[in-house]
């Protein structure tokens, strides 16, 4: 089956999605606060579900929600404060507050695995790098036959080791040390003879050829996009002051305390849901002229 | 004015021998033409020459002109409008990780005006057909898609001349029509002069309008009627009479309906009084293999059947991706199959030899490439040198294997191979990419293997190799062996394999 692939970023400039993803996911990790960790979840999980498909989001939560759990009944055993006292083991205190703030924690770097995935699935990698400043012509070009070698050193790497395990009767396998010592030797040597050409048909494509070099970017920035990004950075701003507000007010020990009032989540929470909203509006309008 | 012209070009690599002496040559504008020429006649290096980026550093004699204008005086650009590349490996020359940025790549560097760069590339990938393709990643394309890649990349900067070295040699044999004739249609469409270096020239022949023989570092025109094969083309390859003398098409002159059991006693009276022992028993069975790589994937094998007997050499034939690889890595037991199961009487005694011969050699010198199994193998030096003598690479014995040509190296890997004596050996492509004089030293070695009592297990598209090594022929399809027959009835029966 193919992969549900996003529909709503795809029709617009990668600037658009690399900002909202980039601001969410930073918000997300400096706002230590247990209502904004819960948003920035929910969206992230409901962009996953919507974007990358159910089946993909629970292979991911299969170890995720681990994660978390773990994070969260670690915290009390490296911060014993609070003040409700729920249990003792052996010398140590677990307080109610001290597991709060470990679920808080082991949320927010779920969340943030989340958003990242999200922006992957989004953000291909020929899309952020077309997003590189003129000036930096050569790092794309760099990083895309850097991109292009990983692949095709692993695809080598499992074709030296189906061979050595194929041959038996060369004896038995050398220890594992040897091994790697020997695929990564034969790995380098065939890269290096691989580069000899690859530099001649780089040079026979008039690289170096001494001219300044273009750009050929595969989408343009129009002026819808421009009014996106806006738009997107305003809600950015409004969902920091807004953090910015509730953090500061907040505090975990030795009581939970200080929230504040709701309208102060108000954009953040729209700011987080956001992604996977237009990913359902763009389905829908799909769907719609499909119909 | 011809496309290209040599006159009197001698060259040699530094303290080296002349590769080139005194060579003329003239492609006339328009022409596709052939250079032809045993593997090391100095092919490559002729057509780098005409090509100054690329040109190998040595000391040059000579005029070399494209277009009338002396190659070495052209500037970056004028070289790129005038002349254009594309070399032999799909792996190696592809630089950029998606399709639309290896297009543009040639026109960044050459610093293209943005509009009209798009305009180039879209004209380009209209011609090859490439929108389908044109977002995707490199990495995902096959073979075929990277070598029309590497040509439609070089056309977007609209070379008149398009030199291509040995192009098709790593295709298997529908990617290579594929490329030729969309090859043709730039030649006669867009008006590019060709000219191809190959060792296979028999594909290219029908479109070829000239030919030039490259030998002892002369060109002389050859006449296109000359280098076709001959017609009676069920000739195998010569190989040695001693262990081969009675092996051919006639082994196959009886009825194709047969049971198991017969076939199997036809493909042992194949082998001849010189074939080797024979076992009663198969050595290889393969019992209704059900295997895909990923948990929802296609499944790449289906129902797989497959009785391999003891001292056969059998040959496996079937498109690209229909799976031929992954047999044999399930015979080998490396890959784990999801139903069914594979019974190996030599799992102990096995051996692979992998598309590519890199994947096998791993050491400094070729020496120390055939010592590496020495202790396995129970063999010393006194039989290494023995190698080495029949492998003619005396004189290379401390070169790098790198160094080696690919037939050398193709050979050097399946000796290192044969010296631990295997039970069964299995092959995947032994002579892609070889010329025919290496493929019928392949074929001999695995000849002689065979008598020596080796199972063998091929995977291949050179039906030449097939008529010449193999006892019987499975023909592969959708997954599974769709036909087994005796080498002689296969081909008679087929409608589609000569």
């Amino acid at each position: 089956m193919a992969r549900p692939r996003s529909t709503a970023f795809d029709a617009c400039h990668a600037a658009v999605p690399a900002t909202l993803f980039a601001g969410v996911a930073a918000l997300s990790m400096l706002a230590v606060h247990p209502v904004f960790v819960a948003l920035s979840l929910a969206g992230a999980l409901a962009f996953s579900l919507v974007a990358r498909g159910a089946s993909a989001t629970a292979r991911g939560l299969a170890w995720q929600l681990p994660l978390l759990a773990l994070v969260c009944l670690l915290n009390p055993f490296f911060s014993a404060s609070g003040s409700t006292l729920l249990l003792k083991v052996g010398s140590r205190s677990v307080y109610l507050e001290s597991l709060a703030y470990g679920a808080t924690m082991g949320a927010l770097l779920v969340a943030t695995v989340l958003w990242f995935e999200g922006a992957a699935a989004v953000l291909t990698q020929d899309r952020l790098l077309a997003l590189a400043g003129r000036r930096a012509r050569s790092v794309p070009l760099v990083a895309s036959m850097a991109s292009q070698l990983v692949p095709q050193m692993l695809g080598r790497a499992r074709a030296v080791r189906a061979t050595a395990c194929s041959c038996t009767a060369a004896g038995p396998r050398p220890p594992l040390r040897d091994e790697l010592l020997r695929t990564s030797t034969m790995l380098l040597s065939w890269s290096l003879e691989d580069s000899l050409e690859r530099a001649d048909a780089m040079r026979a494509r008039g690289w170096e050829s001494g001219r300044p070099r273009t750009c050929y970017r595969p989408e343009r920035f129009r002026a819808r996009d421009a009014a996106a990004v806006a738009g997107a950075a305003v809600l950015l701003a409004l969902s920091a002051a807004g953090a910015w507000a509730a953090c500061s007010s907040w505090e975990f020990y030795p009581r939970m305390s200080g929230l504040s009032p709701w309208w102060s989540y108000l954009p953040f929470a729209l700011l987080a849901l956001l992604p996977a909203l237009a990913e359902l509006a763009a389905r829908g309008a799909g769907r719609g002229e499909a119909g | 004015m011809s496309a290209l012209e040599l006159r009197g070009v001698t060259f040699s690599y530094p303290g080296g021998a002349d590769v080139l002496r005194d060579a003329s040559l003239e492609v006339p504008e328009g022409a596709f033409a052939l250079l032809v020429g045993a593997t090391g006649s100095g092919k490559s290096t002729l057509l780098r020459l005409a090509k100054p980026e690329i040109a190998p550093a040595g000391e040059l004699s000579g005029s070399v002109r494209a277009f009338g204008e002396d190659v070495r005086s052209l500037g970056p650009l004028a070289s790129a409008r005038a002349v254009g590349y594309v070399f032999q490996s799909p792996d190696a020359q592809v630089v950029c990780d998606t399709v639309w940025h290896e297009m543009a790549f040639g026109l960044e560097n050459l610093g293209v005006p943005e509009p009209e760069m798009r305009r180039r590339v879209a004209e380009t990938c209209s011609f090859f057909g490439m929108g389908p393709w044109f977002r995707a990643r490199t990495a995902e394309l096959s073979g075929g898609q990277r070598q029309l890649l590497a040509l439609a990349s070089t056309l977007a900067m609209r070379p008149r001349l398009l030199l291509l070295d040995e192009p098709t040699s790593m295709l298997d044999p529908l990617a290579e029509k594929d490329f030729l004739a969309m090859l043709f249609r730039v030649n006669r469409e867009l008006g590019v002069t060709v000219l191809v270096a190959t060792h296979a020239s028999e594909t290219m022949l029908d479109y070829a309008t000239c030919a030039f023989e490259l030998a002892e570092g002369r060109v002389r025109e050859a006449p296109l009627e000359g280098l076709r094969p001959e017609p009676s083309c069920a000739t195998p390859y010569q190989i040695c009479p001693r262990v081969f003398g009675t092996f051919g098409p006639e082994s196959g002159a009886k009825s194709a309906k047969k049971t198991r059991r017969d076939l199997m006693q036809g493909g042992r009276a194949a082998g001849g009084p010189s074939g080797g022992p024979r076992g009663e028993k198969d050595l290889l069975v393969v019992d209704d293999l059900w295997f895909r790589y990923a948990r929802d994937g296609r499944w790449v094998l289906r129902e797989l059947d497959l009785e391999l007997a003891a001292g056969e050499v059998r040959a496996v034939v079937g498109a690209n991706g229909c799976g031929k690889s992954t047999l044999l890595a399930a015979a080998a037991g490396v890959v784990r199959p999801q139903r069914g199961r594979v019974r190996n009487a030599a799992a102990t005694s096995q051996a692979l030899l992998p598309q590519s011969p890199k994947a096998l050699l791993s050491r400094e010198t070729v020496r120390d490439e055939l010592m590496e199994w020495s202790r396995a193998g129970g063999y010393g030096a006194r039989e290494v040198e023995a190698s080495l003598a029949e492998l003619g690479l005396e004189d290379a014995a401390d070169r790098h294997p790198y160094d080696l040509s690919g037939g050398q190296q193709q050979l050097l890997a399946l000796e290192k191979l044969l010296l631990v004596r295997p039970r069964l050996l299995l092959l995947d492509e032994p002579t892609k990419g070889l010329d025919r004089s290496a493929r019928e030293r392949v074929a001999a070695r695995v000849a002689r293997a065979r008598a020596e009592g080796a199972t063998v297990l091929l995977a291949t598209h050179d039906m030449a190799f097939v008529r010449a090594v193999a006892d019987r022929v499975s023909l592969m399809f959708d997954g599974g062996i769709a036909v087994t027959e005796l080498t002689g009835d296969f081909f008679k029966n087929s409608w589609l394999y000569r």
